[in-house]
């Protein structure tokens, strides 16, 4: 007997957003990457075909992070030192986009100076081809001083640049906007500050398909449930009509997993925790697969065994289109 | 190059301008004042003329109502000259409150045909007693109780042993001629209460007051009335003195439950109000033993925490008050200044949240008057608000601090004399205009004036919705302050304390969160009960956060919903305005106790749709900007 299967007609979209860009539209980027423009719930493939795959984003830093768990130096090794080497690495690896994640602190106790900052920019844009983000601390007066030289001399290569919160973000979507770049938002895991904070950021002129959303979410046994239902009514909004909650999610499952004890932490926990790599390679996985479940449209990884995992949950999740 | 002659009533000359010229333009021309303190953008109205004859054009006309139109008004800033024209300037004065939008609470008026014989509990009645002799042996207790039942009725008295200790000596020495006060109470067939003995040439003539009272967690309020004519005597407010022990009533209840700090707390808020009676007392001549009646309003907290019985309970699920529906209390008791036998009513409230301030006000916005659904808001630090008709009422609470009443806020202050109430910024210079209560060097910002404020930064642009302060504007009144961002309202050449009086990041956001609890409050309230917000035909405003409101601009900042500004009534302080009623009239206290009972009341705390409403609404004016279409349309 034939089943009919109910489908839901929904009258929204979500916003398509390139990143990067190529020499022929004004940039360096060897391709670029284009996210967004869902028209159902995620992998709903009976409903709409899925517009573009949810990509992954390696996440690097200008310079060896130490605060990193002892795991992820490991296995990264040397090229941590050298952030064009650590992604190039990353592009090796097999990711899409790469994740340049600024600290509070440079090499000493101070923030880093404007000018290393732009110079560690170059270095990765010179050693790999993939589409950058680029992230300050989420300080609003170091972003603001090291993201408005690097939107400058980095003109044209639509870069993600952020962070832009709540009470931060008219300067980095000023200098967005002079430069041809992309913005990232993050508001706490709440639907409606993120469509306030998308409100402010299109009131200044910013159109709407040059801003990513970070909605925030928390590691799988630390609030995942909280951020999971928050990104699946953005997108429920988005579906409905709602054009301020319209726009392509990032989040960062890389960060949130490795920052809990159990990713971080090898000696003295229980035996019953199992091996520690593959601790902490598991939790970030699963963590990003249930977030690319909830509409996630770039997750940030740490682990290169976590790319190739959640690759393959994402192809499985894909291949499922052709059936 | 002369096209037409405009003729304003002020300047003998008529002056020459071109087709296309503004009216502020011919103005100016001819030296005649006009002032536009929005800068000539069509928003604060005060500009507003009179055509008498001629052909113009008005670009705008917000902020003038129809009736306006048809008079002839016309703002000179958006009035375009197509003919020679004549021009009446009416004087500022008048301009300042014909407003469309300016809605000013009403005085309060002695209810039509009031009778204290009819209606009054308190009555004072001039007794001859037969003296006492040799053949009657009555005692001096039974001569009075017989003397005043022949006289009034009255067949059952109580009274004190103090009161009994005086009897005698009064007795004797007034030679049986005496003034008895007496309140006869709720229940007409219940005991009456010996209140007052004294001679009948010391009471001849002699005041006999009653006071109103509103104890809100940030501000008192007292009324002194004449329960002879019922009319107002005086009325004084003053922030209540438990301020400093937490500034919302959970942070009361919980310093009011650790050692001695309810007992504290008594004393404060008793302080308050006793000043406030004394002033009230040495303004009008008045001794405060002629004073035999009180009755008191306020939210749960407050009643309990004044009456001193501990308020705990209200704090912790399942949020229930020690007593709703107080008996009436000796004044000595209770320790407010008055007669010591007088009668302290406290009015009844309807759960933790909803205290005798909303059946009070309830009674005294005539919600119940009409069966067309109305809303009544009480904008305090606690907003309460209620739906309803003559059939039904719903009712809710929820926490806005205190900043409408202009605490929290570095330089709020109550609606008094010195305080900013209204403001105007000019769009281009980012300059701002404002009317001071008392027309004197300002003190402090009000709650009408923040609300002003932060609706005009909002038009203007000096704030985005999200309530930051643009910092990159050429003007020097943003700047950085200790606070964080800040708008220079006043220089402070300018105030009456010597310091500039600023608002800063931290205040607009107190404003914000406001904001945002009351309108959420409202839109929780409406859905639960199923009906869309504008289904209210009337929108009742209750609050002692000015004397004024400017509806237009509580609906620019989401406050208020946006609705047809003819629909909203200022009411000022409903609660007070309730306790005055009650005190005069027995069948309003009756009323009251009605309301109270018939109240349904829903807990927000148990509703998880309030958070998502708070949220949404903590933006200018709301995330949802398609509910403020007027907003909307104001911004471009």
């Amino acid at each position: 007997m034939p089943i009919d299967i109910p489908m839901d007609n929904w009258p929204g979209s979500v916003k398509t957003v390139t990143l990067g860009a190529t020499s022929d539209q004004g940039g360096t980027r060897s391709s670029t990457v284009t996210i967004g423009g869902d028209q159902s719930l995620p992998f709903m493939h009976f409903e709409k075909p899925t517009a573009n795959r949810p990509v992954i984003a390696m996440e690097i830093a200008p310079a060896r992070p130490a605060e990193w768990s002892p795991v992820l130096l490991e296995t990264w090794s040397e090229v941590v030192d050298d952030p064009g080497a650590w992604a190039n690495a990353c592009e090796e690896a097999g990711a899409d986009l790469i994740v340049l994640q600024f600290g509070l602190k440079g090499a000493g106790d101070e923030p880093i100076a404007a000018d290393l900052a732009t110079s560690a920019v170059k270095t990765v844009l010179g050693a790999t081809g993939l589409p950058l983000v680029v992230l300050g601390p989420g300080q609003a007066e170091i972003d603001n001083a090291i993201l408005v030289p690097i939107a400058d001399e980095t003109k044209g290569e639509r870069l993600v640049l952020g962070l832009c919160e709540d009470g931060n973000y008219r300067t980095i979507v000023a200098s967005a906007m002079a430069n041809d770049h992309l913005v990232l938002g993050r508001t706490p895991m709440d639907v409606n500050l993120a469509k306030q904070l998308n409100i402010l950021m299109t009131d200044m002129g910013l159109p709407l398909d040059r801003i990513v959303m970070d909605p925030t979410t928390g590691a799988l046994g630390y609030g995942i449930e909280y951020g999971y239902s928050v990104m699946e009514r953005l997108r429920l909004a988005a579906l409905q009509g709602d054009a301020m909650t319209q726009l392509p999610m990032m989040v960062n499952p890389g960060f949130e997993t490795w920052k809990t004890k159990e990713s971080k932490v090898g000696e003295g926990v229980p035996e019953a925790w199992g091996e520690w790599t593959e601790r902490g390679v598991n939790w970030e996985t699963l963590t990003a697969v249930s977030l690319i479940e909830a509409g996630a449209n770039v997750v940030v990884l740490r682990h290169p065994d976590s790319l190739k995992r959640v690759r393959a949950a994402i192809d499985d999740l894909m291949a499922f289109e052709t059936v | 190059m002369t096209d037409y002659l405009v003729r304003f009533d002020s300047h003998p000359e008529p002056i020459e301008v071109q087709t296309g010229a503004l009216l502020v333009e011919a103005a100016r021309r001819g030296g005649v004042e006009i002032r536009q303190p929005c800068g000539g953008q069509g928003r604060c109205g005060r500009c507003a003329v009179l055509i008498e004859s001629g052909q113009v054009r008005r670009r705008s006309v917000l902020r003038l109502s129809k009736a306006d139109l048809e008079a002839g008004y016309a703002l000179a800033c958006q009035t375009v000259v197509e003919g020679d024209v004549a021009v009446v300037v009416p004087p500022a004065e008048q301009i300042q409150r014909r407003l469309t939008t300016d809605h000013v609470a009403p005085e309060a008026v002695v209810p039509e045909g009031y009778d204290p014989a009819r209606v009054q509990t308190v009555r004072r009645i001039l007794l001859e007693l037969s003296a006492p002799s040799m053949d009657d042996q009555t005692d001096d207790w039974g001569r009075l109780c017989t003397a005043l039942r022949r006289a009034t009725g009255v067949t059952r008295l109580d009274t004190t042993l103090e009161q009994i200790r005086r009897l005698g000596p009064v007795l004797r020495a007034s030679e049986w001629r005496i003034a008895v006060t007496i309140d006869t109470g709720r229940d007409p067939n219940g005991a009456a209460h010996l209140i007052r003995v004294e001679p009948a040439t010391v009471a001849e003539g002699a005041p006999l007051c009653g006071l109103a009272i509103d104890v809100g967690t940030t501000t008192v309020t007292v009324w002194l009335i004449d329960l002879l004519t019922g009319r107002v005597q005086f009325q004084a407010g003053e922030y209540n003195g438990q301020i400093s022990r937490g500034e919302d009533v959970i942070s009361r209840i919980i310093y009011g439950s650790k050692n001695d700090g309810g007992e504290e707390l008594r004393g404060l808020v008793l302080e308050t109000i006793n000043t406030l009676v004394d002033s009230a007392c040495s303004r009008t001549g008045i001794d405060a033993t002629a004073i035999a009646k009180a009755t008191v309003s306020g939210n749960s907290t407050m009643m309990h925490l004044l009456l001193g019985i501990p308020p705990e309970s209200i704090r912790l699920e399942p949020f229930i008050t020690p007593i709703n529906h107080m008996p009436p209390l000796r004044a000595s008791d209770v320790g407010i200044t008055m007669n010591a036998d007088g009668i302290v009513d406290p009015l009844p409230g309807v759960a933790s949240y909803v205290g005798a301030d909303i059946t009070a006000g309830v009674l005294s916005s005539g919600l119940r008057s009409s069966p067309e659904t109305a809303l009544f808001i009480d904008v305090g630090t606690n907003g309460e608000m209620v739906l309803g008709s003559s059939e039904w009422l719903v009712t809710c609470a929820c926490s806005a601090g205190p900043a409408f009443e202009g605490a929290g806020v570095l330089h709020g202050m109550r609606a008094d004399i010195g305080a900013i109430e209204e403001v105007w910024i000019d769009g281009r210079t980012y300059e701002p205009t404002s009317r001071v209560i008392g027309d004197v060097a300002p003190r402090g910002i009000c709650g009408s004036g923040l609300i002003s404020l932060v609706a005009e930064m909002f038009l203007t642009g000096i704030l985005d919705k999200g309530g930051h302060i643009n910092q990159t504007l050429a003007t020097p009144r943003v700047r950085r302050g200790l606070h964080g961002a800040e708008y220079v309202l006043a220089w402070s050449k300018e105030t009456e304390t010597g310091d500039d009086i600023v608002i800063t990041r931290v205040d607009i956001d107190n404003l914000l969160r406001a904001k945002a609890a009351i309108y959420a409050g409202f839109n929780v309230l409406a859905d639960r009960v199923g009906v869309p917000l504008d289904s209210a035909e009337r929108v009742l405003i209750g609050g002692s956060f000015g004397k004024y409101i400017n509806v237009e601009k509580a609906v620019d900042i989401g406050l208020l919903p946006d609705m047809p500004w003819e629909r909203f009534d200022f009411l000022g302080n409903t609660s007070v305005r309730g306790a005055y009623l009650a005190l005069l009239d027995r069948e309003a206290r009756a009323e009251i106790t009605e309301i109270a009972s018939s109240m349904t009341y829903i807990e927000l705390s148990a509703d998880n749709s309030f958070y998502e409403a708070f949220t949404s609404a903590l933006f200018l004016p709301h995330t949802d900007l398609s509910r403020f279409p007027s907003v909307a349309a104001a911004m471009t």
